[in-house]
């Protein structure tokens, strides 16, 4: 049986210096498939919507809104099932 | 920032654009179609869609903006026939009017290699390139981004990314009424807008624009082929109202 594992939600580089987090758009609990937009970052002039990288459940959210953000950042966890 | 197109830009594309030029076309009619064309660009990563088009006078506020920027009231928003959309794209507040080319790049970034903060410094000097055509000095607006001729905004950039696609994108004043721009603080800017028009020494037509726009864009990001179409698409659905609370 596949063992369940936690994956960190990483933002990505946006080619952006100043990035904030804007919202949530799923709460902690919530079941999410990969892909789906679990989030969404705002950089001057443009949102970007964050992809979940794994299906399972959200089990943190480590950003609020506004949130200043760097590459890397973990913005959440999600446990994968 | 680097205006002049690259000799060969390392995100070129060999893919087919497929351009709509559609004319007037209402605020929710483009957030239809707009939807339809990033849920198919998501899934064929090897399409790509441009929307060139004017509005019927209206608001749209972005992530960027507050209501504190619009000086009407709700009543003499409703006596002017300015609906006023909340939509989940950056940049502020902005004033649509007959008069502007409204242009929305429907295009898959990671497959152009374009990170977010790149795809908006190339919409700029898109944006710069144009005036430049129609002999009007502009520079790029670090703070807010668009462009500025003459200390005024002349082009609003606000551009939303989904799954790696990009959708909303430029508005660029050609010849809209001016005056109107005391009324709403578009991206936040205290001086009201400015347009090609009353910068530029030549007259400009907005199909001049329009047309200029897909050259340049097409130049920019290296598209082989454009497929150009003046029809809304008839496989589509119009909006109906049930669809418009998501149509953002």
């Amino acid at each position: 049986m596949k063992e369940s594992r936690r994956v960190p939600i990483l933002l990505p580089d946006l080619g952006s210096p100043r990035v904030v987090f804007s919202l949530w758009y799923v709460q902690a609990g919530d079941r999410v498939t990969e892909g789906d937009r679990v989030a969404e970052v705002l950089i001057p002039g443009a949102t970007f919507d964050v992809p979940a990288p794994v299906s399972g459940t959200l089990a943190e959210r480590n950003v609020q809104p506004n949130n200043p953000l760097t590459p890397g950042t973990v913005l959440g966890v999600i446990q994968e099932r | 920032m680097v205006t002049e197109r690259q000799a060969q830009p390392e995100f070129v594309s060999d893919r087919p654009l497929s351009a709509y030029l559609l004319g007037s076309l209402d605020f929710d009619t483009l957030l239809a179609l707009q939807r339809r064309l990033v849920y198919d660009t998501a899934g064929d990563r090897d399409s790509a869609s441009l929307i060139l088009c004017e509005h019927p006078s209206g608001i749209t506020v972005g992530r960027e903006g507050s209501a504190v920027h619009i000086r009407p009231n709700t009543p003499a928003l409703t006596a002017r026939d300015w609906p006023v959309r909340w939509v989940s794209r950056g940049g502020g507040v902005m004033l649509h009017q007959p008069g502007q080319v409204a242009c929305y790049p429907v295009f898959p970034l990671d497959t152009l290699n374009l990170t977010a903060g790149r795809y908006i410094a190339e919409l700029q000097a898109v944006a710069l390139d144009l005036c430049r055509e129609f002999s009007v000095e502009a520079i790029p607006d670090p703070e807010r981004p668009g462009v500025r001729a003459n200390s005024r905004r002349i082009v609003h950039v606000g551009v939303a990314v989904h799954n790696y696609v990009s959708c909303f994108g430029l508005v660029i004043n050609v010849n809209p009424d001016l005056s109107l721009f005391r009324e709403v603080r578009c991206d936040g800017d205290p001086a009201p807008m400015t347009s090609l028009q009353r910068e530029s020494p030549l007259r400009v037509r907005v199909t001049t624009v329009r047309q200029k726009l897909l050259e340049l864009i097409t130049g920019r990001f290296g598209f082989a082929r454009v497929s150009v179409f003046h029809n809304y698409p008839a496989a589509l659905p119009r909006p109906t109202p049930h669809a418009l609370p998501h149509a953002s």
